[in-house]
């Protein structure tokens, strides 16, 4: 879908938070991964950024490995922290898609808001 | 899937200068800060700069990640068909640091602000009134001294450290004088 960007600019951290709750991951496989959803249209430059982000609020365990370019390749899995963030995300997610959902079925109805 | 040695040194040169925007203030070294603030003599400095710890291992860090990843991109990008020159143009582009974020809106529009606001009278200003309080200050401190030292009879004798002590005394009120003269002036710019 195009035009996504704007929208998923403030849940794309518990996207890429979920990708890696997944299991051990380098950075540009979750690029990969989110274009196999259907996130085509998120910079490359974002992620990269995002996952900086995630490094420095030590939201992630990285284990460096070997890799055929040089220098050794950083693999992401979530710590405690990062697992507390989650769910914390998917909490609100919840909220909100709830809410979205009850306005968008309910139309201009306040009192049943 | 490697690069040309061409390629592999420009993504190379990229990452070093790129990753660098990537990595917040509070990651950087005071060089690195230095380096990024002072862009346009980047160049000149940076020579300088080199003999000294010039680069965080947190700065090598993602330079190395952002090497890394620009190759992926560019060996994904390749697979689908581009040219290596076409990949890394790609790449390049969509991996140049674009400063988006709140904080450096924010920052940014400070610093407009700052610069329109800006009067070099004002900074004359200052500084003649950090001179008139000063001289003040040492003329009225050493006068004070010397005459309640005992005057010219008694100068040579011990009359000397009692002007020597008014003189520091008023140096040191004539600089709080201006600044407080500078913070006056500071805060009606506000």
């Amino acid at each position: 879908m195009d035009n996504l960007s704007e929208m998923l600019k403030g849940v794309l951290e518990g996207i890429v938070l979920e990708i890696i709750s997944r299991g051990e991951i380098y950075g540009y496989e979750i690029v990969k991964y989110l274009t196999q959803m259907g996130f085509e249209g998120i910079a490359e430059g974002t992620v990269y950024a995002l996952l900086m982000r995630l490094e420095r609020n030590r939201l992630v365990n990285i284990a460096k490995k070997p890799s055929e370019m040089g220098p050794p390749r950083k693999f992401y899995t979530l710590n405690e922290q990062g697992r507390e963030k989650l769910m914390s995300f998917w909490a609100k997610w919840d909220f909100l898609s709830s809410r979205i959902e009850i306005l968008r079925n309910n139309g201009g109805n306040k009192h049943e808001l | 899937m490697s690069f040309s040695r061409d390629t592999q040194e420009r993504i190379n040169r990229f990452s070093k200068e790129q990753s660098q925007n990537y990595l917040q203030d509070a990651e950087m070294t005071y060089m690195e800060k230095l380096r990024k603030k002072s862009g346009q003599t980047k160049r000149k400095i940076d020579k300088q700069l080199s003999k000294f710890r010039g680069r965080s291992d947190q700065g090598r860090e993602a330079q190395d990640d952002m090497i890394l990843y620009m190759s992926d991109y560019m060996n994904d990008l390749m697979s689908q068909g581009l040219t290596e020159q076409e990949a890394f143009d790609k790449a390049s582009k969509e991996l140049k640091f674009a400063s988006n974020s709140e904080q450096s809106e924010d920052l940014n529009e400070r610093f407009q602000q700052y610069y329109e606001n800006r009067d070099p009278a004002d900074y004359e200003a200052i500084g003649l009134f950090y001179g008139g309080f000063l001289f003040l200050g040492l003329g009225i401190g050493g006068l004070t001294g010397f005459l309640t030292g005992g005057g010219y009879e008694a100068f040579f004798d011990r009359g000397w450290i009692d002007t020597a002590i008014g003189a520091g005394v008023g140096i040191i009120i004539g600089i709080g004088l201006g600044q407080i003269t500078n913070a006056i002036i500071a805060l009606k710019k506000k």
